[in-house]
């Protein structure tokens, strides 16, 4: 059958295109809402959270062709995600001001949560860094020490350590906080 | 295994499946409560750790690669676009200059210089001195020892960017014209030269070329003879 040799090209491009493209999606459909969540708990802001986002996917998107495993996706993302979040300090490095990092936390946004999930929710936000991360890394993608570690770029003991501080102190507050209130009231 | 380890182990991750751990839990009912317990409160970590996704947010991330995708490759063809167009001028540009650069020869300007001075010349008649002609020909180190003739016009002219020395001259055939270049720039012109109206001659003198142009039927011989004779350059 005569195609020409440009025709033919220009298939095998177009089907390598699709090929990106539909990579790309199924990229966006697995991830978005884990990526989202894990940005909002880096920066603690609905929409500095929806940035984040959309700055890795497009990220993402520009260097789909390095990423050679789609097993490995889910730590690529991370490392754009963590990179992404890094460069807003970068940028605005001279308007950064100091607050205090659990009064910030929006809880509007969820109003369709119960109360419970809310204070919870609160209170994960109010850990540091430091031992937020590596739970909501645990929390959100099932990581393992090792992966943690391995992702954070720290050793597995100081993020066991971490995780053990981060559930010692929610436990502390969840199991205080009602105490607290009922002393007030009584 | 430790109560103290145990709780570590099971604070640092609730969900594990090490074996030493299910084994201590099973072994002790109170570290069975506790393990139940962290576990418990790790699934509502875990619940409000989901907090709710923008409504359309994938959808959003595939429009924005779209349009990305799509900016990228306007980009690039506004660079090919650039490029050909760049490629264009210059190839209009270089060819303009050669064309331009190639001049008529040498001895087709001195023709035309002749047809064009030559009507000019009833008006501005005039002799020229002798002196005048020194001076001028003294940049081609040269000099006139004797008289060439009647010297009506002495300019310098330049024949295809060389600078030339054209003397008209009225001679019993009419007016003539004697050009003298250097001749480095001017000793691949023809011996013989000529258009409808006008033939030339030249020749070299020394350090000079000498051309010699005159009427269509006009003797070029007694008028080179007498340049010859006239002109001398110094070594």
């Amino acid at each position: 059958m005569p195609i020409s040799r440009n025709k033919l090209q220009g298939v095998r491009v177009l089907s390598g295109m699709k090929q990106k493209q539909q990579r790309y999606e199924a990229l966006v459909h697995a991830f978005h809402a884990d990526i989202y969540r894990y940005a909002y708990y880096l920066a603690k802001d609905k929409s500095i959270a929806e940035d984040i986002a959309q700055e890795t996917f497009l990220r993402a998107w520009r260097s789909l062709d390095a990423l050679k495993d789609e097993k490995a996706a889910k730590a690529w993302l991370i490392t754009i995600v963590r990179r992404e979040n890094a460069r807003r300090f970068e940028k605005k490095q001279l308007d950064i001001v100091e607050y205090d990092e659990a009064a910030i936390v929006d809880e509007t946004c969820f109003a369709d949560s119960t109360v419970q999930q809310n204070e919870v929710h609160r209170l994960l936000a109010g850990l540091t860094l430091e031992y937020r991360e590596p739970l909501i890394l645990q929390l959100i993608f099932g990581y393992s020490g090792e992966e943690i570690a391995a992702q954070l770029n720290l050793n597995k003991n100081t993020v066991m350590t971490r995780l053990f501080r981060a559930r010692n102190q929610l436990k502390d507050t969840l199991v205080k906080t009602p105490e607290v209130r009922g002393h007030q009231n009584g | 295994m430790d109560e103290l380890e145990f709780r570590r182990r099971i604070y640092a991750d609730p969900d594990t499946l090490d074996p030493e751990v299910i084994k201590a839990a099973e072994a002790d009912p109170d570290k069975q409560a506790f393990r139940d317990h962290i576990r418990q409160m790790n699934n509502e970590l875990k619940q409000a750790a989901k907090i709710p996704v923008p409504e359309g947010l994938a959808h959003k991330l595939i429009w924005q690669q779209a349009t990305d995708d799509f900016n990228a490759r306007r980009k690039t063809q506004r660079w090919y676009t650039a490029l050909a167009a760049s490629i264009a001028l210059v190839i209009g540009v270089m060819s303009t200059l050669w064309l331009v650069q190639r001049p008529p020869s040498l001895e087709t300007q001195a023709l035309a210089h002749v047809t064009h001075l030559n009507q000019e010349l009833p008006e501005n008649r005039y002799s020229v001195n002798i002196e005048q002609v020194n001076a001028k020909l003294a940049s081609f180190g040269g000099r006139l020892v004797s008289t060439l003739g009647n010297i009506q016009v002495a300019n310098f002219c330049h024949l295809q960017s060389v600078r030339s020395l054209h003397l008209i001259l009225d001679t019993e055939q009419g007016p003539m014209s004697v050009f003298i270049l250097p001749s480095e720039k001017a000793n691949q012109a023809p011996e013989q030269f000529g258009n409808n109206n006008f033939q030339g001659t030249r020749f070299d003198l020394q350090r000079a070329s000498i051309l010699v142009v005159g009427d269509k039927n006009a003797d070029l011989n007694p008028l080179s003879e007498r340049v010859r004779k006239s002109i001398r350059f110094s070594a």
